[in-house]
């Protein structure tokens, strides 16, 4: 059985999967333009779900495959070596995707998995808001109640795909006299329905992979609901739990320009090799990077051996972002003073690299975030005191506050 | 090749953990401290004669259990948990060059008594701070050593010696008896207590030129260094981090269990992180050893790095998030921070480390 369906997993990658090094999506929708792009990856979902390689793990009658999480293993491991042009869905499938299956109504699954697995609409994942990141139960965003449906106003930020997704995954307080996780709920809401406004948000690198996402008296009707009204923090808990696992899984893209490979590279062509400290900080580095790829790859077996990894995801992704700032501090060193001035291509993408690299300590839960979870879940240290945990969220002061 | 334990590796541990907890708990290494034994013979015999330990990578047709890396890596990262004093480790590395180097009158001899745990072998080798052997031939395979070599893991109890030294020829390892004529053998101020160290001095002592490839047997005893102190190391700071996250949720301050607070709380975080980081990467080494011995050398130099560095850090942490109590001497911690220290250099430290795996990798 799962040799079958290793082979034939190689034999279809082989015969319809690209090799190249695909180059990132942003800079391939500049280029090429954002519709061609989607276009290309909509037929390319469409053919892998034919094929019977979308959905592994999920149920035949949404559209799954019906298997086992030892396929889905034997996937990411024949896959590996591929780009496969599917970026645009990876965010819906593994994070409103995956808690739809666990919490959708009956009607939900059969209305939205299937074509989310047969690429004919992008979802996106709409929690965190300008006054609520790492705290996002204190976010305002409300959803009103209006005859058997509720009205959306509010704001959401750092919202990825939101320009091209057609449905979302968004949190609204429901009930503002409740303290602040037992007044939310989560609700699925149509991306083209009037009073929702998409606007690009450029980020420090110059470049504009997010979004922010405005709602003005957005109708949401009766059946939006996930899971149950004011429950909404427990399906947003469901959905952080598979945003850290896919991010910790999904391994770095073999085109980083921070991964060691490329650096060590770049480093001969430099002529910097001689350098004891830049050696030794290579060395280092795939240390380092070996051992988060073999972290994800242990946690992946204990999945399958029956032990899912629950908060020690979070090891994961603390992990992943911390090789990302040493990456990027050994690239600096590998790059001396021409870090400082360039006007090769080449130099310019390993700058941006660096630049980026903060931000995959913030995006997906911050590493501060990381750690309290780790200290109290994995560790079983006290909790923080969180004053605020029971006063009812009219009551709390949230956001940003200059005076007081 | 699988990174997680296999049933029977995980009742290997549960019977290393169980022997540890019993026969060696870090009480008998205050008792070794005061007493200035290297380490508890009675100990030592029962890992090695008992729980077959001395002899888990030695082939069964030398009289081992021929169980592999992955089972010795296993075992010692119970032991290195423990801080279990015992000359285990000299005598694996010792049998390793023996394993590699082509003498087979030498290893029929000598790797039985190794493995039954009646012999104490080690294998002299340092730095190049350490010092330097060199031998004259004296005809066949006879030769005299002159140099001195420092520190040797179980140097002064050691019954038999491989000692590298440089001939004509170039690198060579000879065999050495404990009571050769002109070695003398002077065990040293150890920082870690639970290791038993000495300066070997050889003027014009005799020793025997073992056949074979001295210079891959070097560098394999190498390799298994660095998995074995990458066990230990592993071992000790799940130890350390065990202890620490103990602590944390029982001692108050400000009103609070200390795990409360950030300051106290992200340090274990971390602590956490990077002890799941050496392991998955010892793991990874350990069954390359058995399964992919081209990539043994990388794997186990990865592992090695990691840990090393990450167990130091931890046991000052340790150290430090115990406040008061953590420096003092009735606590175990400087018994853990010694160990770290002492571990993070032996036979090879962090700059060595990556100096060799940055050739490796062709840097």
């Amino acid at each position: 059985m799962s040799d079958d369906f290793r082979a034939r997993a190689r034999a279809w990658l082989a015969a319809n999967a690209p090799r190249r090094a695909a180059a990132d999506d942003e800079a391939e929708a500049e280029s090429r333009g954002q519709d061609a792009v989607i276009a290309e990856q909509k037929a390319f979902q469409a053919k892998l779900h034919a094929a019977g390689f979308a959905g592994i793990t999920w149920p035949a009658k949404y559209g799954g495959q019906g298997l086992t999480g030892a396929e889905q293993i034997i996937w990411s491991q024949e896959s590996r070596d591929f780009e496969l042009p599917t970026g645009v869905f990876f965010i819906g499938l593994s994070m409103p995707g995956n808690t739809l299956v666990e919490l959708g109504t009956e009607a939900q699954k059969r209305r939205y998995l299937p074509k989310m697995l047969s690429g004919e609409e992008i979802w996106c994942q709409l929690f965190s808001e300008p006054g609520a990141g790492s705290d996002v139960a204190s976010l305002q965003t409300s959803a009103v109640r209006d005859g058997d449906g509720w009205v959306l106003n509010g704001q959401k930020v750092w919202t990825s795909g939101a320009q091209y997704s057609d449905f979302g995954a968004i949190l609204a307080r429901t009930d503002p006299t409740k303290p602040k996780h037992n007044g939310i709920s989560m609700f699925i809401v149509d991306m083209h329905a009037p009073g929702v406004t998409v606007r690009p948000l450029k980020v420090a690198t110059g470049h504009s992979p997010f979004n922010e996402v405005f709602f003005d008296n957005v109708r949401l009707p009766a059946d939006a609901l996930i899971g149950e009204e004011n429950k909404g923090w427990d399906a947003a808990v469901v959905m952080l739990r598979h945003e850290r696992i896919a991010i910790g899984t999904m391994g770095s893209p073999r085109t980083n320009p921070l991964a060691f490979d490329s650096l060590r590279d770049l480093a001969a062509g430099l002529d910097r090799t001689a350098d004891q400290g830049v050696r030794r900080e290579l060395a280092e580095l795939y240390a380092r990077g070996r051992a988060v790829q073999l972290f994800a790859l242990l946690l992946r077996e204990e999945t399958q051996a029956g032990r899912p990894p629950g908060a020690r995801g979070s090891v994961a992704k603390l992990a992943g972002s911390d090789l990302g700032r040493f990456a990027g501090n050994v690239a600096a060193d590998v790059l001396g003073d021409q870090i400082a001035g360039f006007d090769a291509d080449e130099l310019a993408a390993v700058t941006t690299s660096i630049i980026a690299a903060p931000g995959s300590a913030i995006a997906g839960g911050t590493s501060e975030i990381q750690r309290n979870i780790i200290g109290e879940r994995v560790l079983g240290l006290a909790k923080d005191p969180g004053v605020d945990r029971a006063t009812p969220f009219n009551q709390l002061r949230v956001g940003t506050q200059r005076q007081q | 090749m699988t990174l997680i334990l296999t049933d029977e590796e995980l009742a290997l541990a549960d019977s290393v953990r169980k022997f540890v907890a019993d026969r060696s708990p870090l009480t008998s290494l205050r008792q070794l401290i005061a007493s200035g034994e290297p380490y508890d013979a009675a100990v030592w015999k029962q890992m090695s004669a008992q729980l077959g330990l001395a002899g888990l990578t030695i082939p069964e047709s030398f009289g081992g259990a021929g169980a592999g890396y992955s089972a010795l890596s296993v075992a010692l990262t119970e032991l290195g948990a423990g801080l279990v004093a015992s000359p285990l480790l000299a005598c694996v590395l010792a049998a390793e060059v023996l394993l590699r180097m082509d003498d087979d009158s030498a290893k029929t001899e000598l790797l039985p008594k190794i493995a039954g745990g009646e012999l104490i072998a080690t294998f002299a080798v340092a730095s190049s701070a350490g010092g330097h052997v060199t031998a004259v031939g004296s005809g066949g395979a006879s030769v005299t050593l002159t140099g001195s070599v420092s520190p040797v893991l179980n140097g002064a109890e050691a019954d038999v010696l491989l000692v590298p030294a440089q001939a004509e020829g170039g690198t060579v390892i000879c065999l050495v008896d404990g009571g050769a004529a002109g070695l003398s053998r002077t065990r040293l101020t150890a920082v870690d207590h639970s290791r038993s160290l000495a300066r070997l001095a050889l003027a014009a002592t005799p020793g025997r030129v073992l056949a074979g490839d001295a210079a891959a047997a070097l560098a394999a005893a190498a390799d298994l260094a660095n998995l074995a102190l990458a066990s230990e190391s592993s071992g000790a700071l799940k130890a350390c981090l065990d202890m620490t996250s103990a602590y944390a949720r029982i001692r108050v301050a400000f009103g609070q269990p200390i795990g409360a607070f950030q300051a106290v709380k992200h340090r274990l975080a971390d602590m956490e992180k990077s002890w799941e980081l050496g392991n998955a990467a010892l793991r990874d080494a350990a069954r390359a050893g058995d399964e992919k011995p081209d990539r043994f050398s990388v794997a186990a130099s990865v592992a090695r790095v990691l840990l090393a560095s990450a167990y130091a850090d931890a046991a000052v942490d340790t150290v430090q998030l115990h406040g008061g109590i953590g420096f003092t001497w009735e606590h175990d911690a400087h018994l853990y921070y010694k160990n770290g220290l002492s571990n993070k250099v032996l036979l090879g430290g962090p700059g060595e480390q990556l100096d060799r795996l940055a050739d490796s990798l062709g840097i």
